[in-house]
């Protein structure tokens, strides 16, 4: 029905999508967010081996990369949260020194 | 019949989402992006059912769709961004960082199978019929329950760190 092959090929293309966005973008809520995008790309990869070995762990594995986004989110916000408290705006490119 | 229309199916998800892809990384206002990437994870719930996974579908669209972006779109619209949406939403080194995307992503494109065919009778393992709640569920608690226990240790490790870095901080 659906080949797997086309299921790694439009993760890669994601991942290679989400890969631009996070090293290109300047705002760093939307790099944030492209890894969103990579681990997403991840999934699909993932549910695509499991159908293919008739296995379910891809799937469980999913659920896994899930609950670590979630956790990545929450944790990566935080800390934009952090840093726009001491320093108004999301720009990375102003984020140079280590401590002001 | 069935066969053809997954298919169609397959390949409409798959562009759908590589382009709502696209937008999300090279559109300049943030809150376009985050609807794109709202577009892209409602695609790839649909790419999970078509490949059997309905668990992995409903989780992609309560947990990704649901709690992640809302979670995502609060802090953007908490910090009120006017300034970087009328900047350059690209560094100065996007060519390098294109290229490096491209070459990895090219990567990945041939190092999969093309050969590889998925059968639509799916009666190789013998175990429970696939993308049922029944096997995952079985699989998650009882060859995985150690890793389950592990995700919600990081899950209470992420929530109590969020509150210790963004809590402000009282002078006392």
């Amino acid at each position: 029905m659906v080949p797997v092959g086309a299921c790694l090929g439009l993760s890669a293309v994601l991942f290679g999508i989400g890969l631009i966005g996070f090293l290109s973008r300047r705002n760093i809520i939307l790099m944030l967010v492209s890894v969103e995008i990579m681990l997403n790309a991840v999934n699909v990869s993932l549910a695509g081996f499991s159908r293919q070995l008739q296995d379910q762990r891809g799937q469980v594995l999913a659920l896994f990369v899930i609950a670590v986004a979630a956790a990545e989110a929450a944790v990566g916000l935080g800390l934009v949260l952090a840093l726009s408290r001491n320093r108004p705006g999301v720009n990375v490119e102003d984020l140079t020194q280590l401590k002001w | 019949m069935p066969i053809l229309a997954g298919q169609i199916a397959f390949y409409y998800l798959a562009a759908a989402s590589v382009a709502s892809a696209i937008l999300a990384v090279t559109r300049r206002n943030p809150a376009h992006s985050m609807l794109w990437v709202l577009a892209l994870f409602m695609h790839v719930a649909g790419i999970f059912l078509l490949v059997g996974a309905e668990f992995l579908a409903g989780v992609q669209v309560i947990v990704y769709a649901g709690a992640i972006l809302v979670f995502y779109l609060f802090v953007l619209m908490l910090l009120d961004l006017p300034r970087e949406a009328a900047g350059p939403p690209f560094g100065a080194h996007w060519p390098l960082c294109a290229a490096a995307g491209l070459i990895f992503a090219a990567l990945l494109w041939y190092a999969r199978e093309p050969g590889l065919v998925l059968t639509a009778d799916g009666s190789a393992a013998g175990g429970p019929p696939r993308g049922s709640l029944l096997a995952v569920g079985t699989a998650l608690f009882t060859l995985f329950a150690l890793p389950f226990e592990i995700a919600s240790l990081i899950l209470l490790a992420a929530i109590v760190g969020t509150v210790v870095v963004a809590k402000r901080k009282t002078e006392s």
